[in-house]
């Protein structure tokens, strides 16, 4: 991904807390929270394991245009990472820094930035007494608490790197006292060097009479020179060797010294002290005046990368000052962002810009000022928004929704068809596999029941439905002992009991084999109940033959299923019709006793006398043309 | 002498009197016993100085085999197998109850059973077998039928 430099703000806060534990613990937002922030989706580890240092502090990069945080290849929200959160809900819960000490202070940075820019834009030497009162201005402003020491530590690289100059200039001037002996040195071993070969004048005491004499004395005055000489030779060695000395000690003395001064304006950069950046950086050239603006930094590492990346050149401290003035400029377009869409009643593009402004540019002056009116304003849509993003990562869609909704009411313009139809997709979701495990569970596939059951949880795991079947599912984990009863009713035929508990026996039919019984009995009550209730209308209706009909039909019931006949309520009827159809019940009862006997003259007498009281009887015509036949066919 | 004779000729006459009520209470104890031994005469129908209950005959229909009736009643129903039919008729007095008769082809003569019609039946109260030996006591079957 590529950044543009001013969007590329360091952000020092994050790094000693956020660590890859907590990458991986995070939890991953869904895609819907988008709206609302963007989700935390931690990319796949960098090949290269071993994490990038910037003076042996990681930093994270951050990308404004998906409000996200490069760190450690991770990429994460910063609208959604707990240490912007807290520390922006902090922001938020501060009152606005408009003390008369911070206006002061305020004032003052302005002052010094501007005295900085002045001056390097006049391409003047700034001179002792500039450097001094922009010193003391330092000094001065460390004084105050919020500054947490950025200007003193600015002030001291300064006083530091200016010490170092003045020692290099110190050892530019022994080097030229050097130099100048060197010089005497030379001249004064030439001219014995001349002395000695004869080329040009005399040795000091040597006489110019008598040749022997001369030559003697001659050759010990060319002795002498040749000491001298190399005295001297020694000597301009030695001097020469001092120089550089000198030399390498004012080289490495100015790296050093340049790599302090350059490696607190990288750190001012990186802990947004954005106007602290611009101070040094424009004063850089003041100190240092070898023209040398180049900046150190470890081959790729994240700042020379950064820097390089922005520009595509070697990066120079003017690259520390034109992030450091972009982001100021940046700072207060989001503040004035945030304003007006404040005005307009637009929270949620007046958050995302505060959060970016506070992000970026937490001490400016802009942002510290931020009135608490307005803080409190966008307070609260924060809360309903971090409220959406713990919900959404919670996979409470339900109470997603409300607050969805309740920032809908706040801001119109606020965008919740993402949330919304996501947190319906993931219901839906939930829901269709608490059927399928319902299925299941209705087919005795407990596999599947559990595979369904765990899926629907972890989709959405506040699902009331979910709480529903959990009641069943305690309710068929108790079930047992109603199965066992539910047995021993079937077995002792039982079904009316069942019947009128049949709620409580209900979760019997959990169980196939129990399933069908738990049918039959329900069934089969129904039924009894239905076909009483008709018969004794009827019976009502007419008091002769409704009897008659009820008896015989409730006898016919009792022919087909036994099971008829062990129910109470179909045993009282049975017998009440019976009794209320007496000559009836008597007559058919007389006949089959005497067809037993093989009286069929007079079962069939019985047979007609049944007929005669119900003409309906199909129990007394059956029998009658039964033993009709028989008598037929019979011989006498 | 004449008064003795007289004493018992006296006597004589209470004791033929005697003899007399003696005679007069046995026979009215049988003449009781018969009556008490015969069926009901709730329900009675004409025969050969007999009468015919048709409940008693719903009892205890084998009481009544070998005896002839002669009975009216007004046929309700007929069930035909073949030749032979049953008849069942409805006794006056009585229209709860239905006697079943058994009429042989050709028993009937030219007289035309049709229901709703009433007819007097000289019936027997015979026990016949049917093919599998199986006994079928108390059946009554028409000998003769006339038109009322």
């Amino acid at each position: 991904m590529k950044l543009s430099t001013p969007y590329l703000i360091l952000l020092p806060l994050l790094c000693p807390v956020v660590s890859a534990q907590e990458q991986q613990a995070a939890p991953a937002a869904p895609a819907a929270a988008a709206s609302v922030a963007q989700p935390v989706a931690p990319a796949a580890a960098p090949a290269n394991t071993q994490a990038p240092e910037l003076f042996g502090v990681e930093f994270p990069l951050l990308d404004p245009a998906s409000d996200t945080v490069s760190y450690k290849g991770g990429v994460f929200d910063v609208g959604n990472n707990a240490v912007v959160r807290a520390r922006f809900e902090k922001y938020l819960q501060q009152n606005p820094d408009v003390s008369e000490d911070a206006r002061r202070y305020r004032e003052k940075l302005e002052e010094l930035v501007r005295v900085t820019q002045r001056n390097a834009r006049s391409g003047k030497a700034v001179g002792g007494e500039n450097m001094v009162k922009i010193g003391h201005g330092l000094y001065e402003m460390s004084e105050y608490p919020p500054d947490g020491g950025q200007s003193g530590a600015l002030a001291s690289a300064m006083a530091s790197a200016l010490a170092v100059q003045f020692a290099n200039q110190k050892r530019d001037r022994e080097n030229d006292k050097l130099q100048a002996e060197i010089d005497e040195l030379v001249s004064h071993t030439n001219r014995l060097t001349n002395i000695n070969t004869g080329r040009g004048g005399r040795t000091p005491g040597a006489s110019s009479r008598g040749n022997g004499k001369g030559k003697a004395s001659g050759g010990n005055a060319s002795n002498t020179n040749s000491v001298r000489i190399s005295h001297n030779t020694k000597k301009i060695a030695g001097h020469e060797a001092a120089q550089v000395k000198n030399d390498a000690e004012s080289t490495a003395a100015l790296a050093l010294s340049k790599v302090n001064y350059q490696s607190m304006l990288v750190s001012l950069l990186l802990s947004r002290r954005f106007d602290h950046a611009l101070i040094g950086a424009n004063s850089y050239r003041h100190i240092f005046r070898d023209g040398d603006t180049t900046l150190k930094l470890e081959k790729d590492s994240q700042a020379d990368k950064l820097f390089r990346n922005t520009a595509g050149m070697p990066p120079t401290v003017n690259s520390i000052a034109s992030a450091a003035s972009t982001a100021r400029r940046e700072v207060d377009q989001h503040m004035e962002a945030v304003n007006n869409l404040l005005e307009q009643n637009k929270l949620s593009d007046a958050t995302q810009h505060l959060i970016e402004a506070v992000a970026v540019g937490e001490y400016m002056s802009s942002v510290s000022t931020f009135p608490t009116e307005k803080r409190r304003r966008i307070a609260e849509y924060w809360s309903l928004r971090r409220r959406v993003l713990t919900s959404l990562n919670a996979r409470d869609y339900g109470t997603a929704e409300e607050i969805a909704k309740r920032m809908k009411e706040l801001d119109r313009d606020f965008d919740d068809a993402m949330v919304m139809s996501y947190c319906a997709g993931k219901k839906q979701q939930s829901d269709l596999a608490l059927r399928n495990a319902v299925k299941a569970l209705q087919d005795g596939n407990d596999e599947e029941f559990n595979k369904y059951i765990t899926e629907a949880g972890e989709i959405w795991p506040r699902n009331p439905r979910l709480a529903e079947g959990r009641k069943k599912l305690e309710t068929i984990d108790s079930h047992d002992p109603v199965k066992q009863e539910f047995k021993t009713l079937i077995s002792r035929s039982e079904f009316r009991t069942i019947y009128n508990e049949q709620s409580r026996f209900e979760v019997v039919a959990v169980d196939p084999e129990l399933k069908e019984q738990y049918r039959d009995a329900i069934t089969l009550i129904g039924t009894i109940d239905g076909m009483l209730a008709q018969l004794d209308v009827a019976a009502q209706q007419d008091t002769v033959i409704g009897p008659c009909m009820a008896y015989e039909m409730l006898l016919d019931k009792k022919k087909e299923d036994e099971r008829f006949a062990s129910d109470p309520l179909f045993t009282d009827a049975l017998n009440r019709y019976a009794l209320a159809g007496h000559d009836f019940v008597q007559a058919l009862e007389q006949a089959a006793e005497c067809e037993k006997r093989d009286e069929l003259g007079s079962a069939l007498a019985c047979y007609y006398r049944a007929q005669c009281i119900y003409p309906g009887s199909r129990m007394a015509r059956a029998g009658a043309e039964r033993v009709s036949q028989l008598i037929l066919q019979a011989r006498f | 002498m004449a008064r003795r004779s007289k004493r018992k000729s006296r006597r004589g006459n209470s004791n033929t009197s005697m003899l007399l009520m003696m005679a007069a209470v046995v026979v009215l104890v049988v003449v009781a016993g018969a009556m008490a031994l015969k069926p009901s005469q709730r329900e009675q129908t004409h025969e050969q100085g007999q009468s015919f209950s048709v409940e008693d005959y719903r009892r205890d229909a084998s009481r009544f085999t070998g005896n002839v009736y002669r009975i009216e009643g007004r046929v309700e129903h007929i069930e035909t197998l073949g030749n032979d039919r049953i008849v069942a008729v409805a006794v006056p007095g009585n229209r709860q109850e239905r006697l079943p008769l058994l009429v042989r082809s050709g028993a009937a003569g030219r007289v035309n059973l049709t229901r709703g019609d009433s007819f007097l039946f000289e019936v027997e109260c015979c026990t016949g077998h049917t093919d599998d030996q199986r006994e079928v006591k108390g059946v009554l079957v028409v000998r003769h039928v006339e038109t009322k």
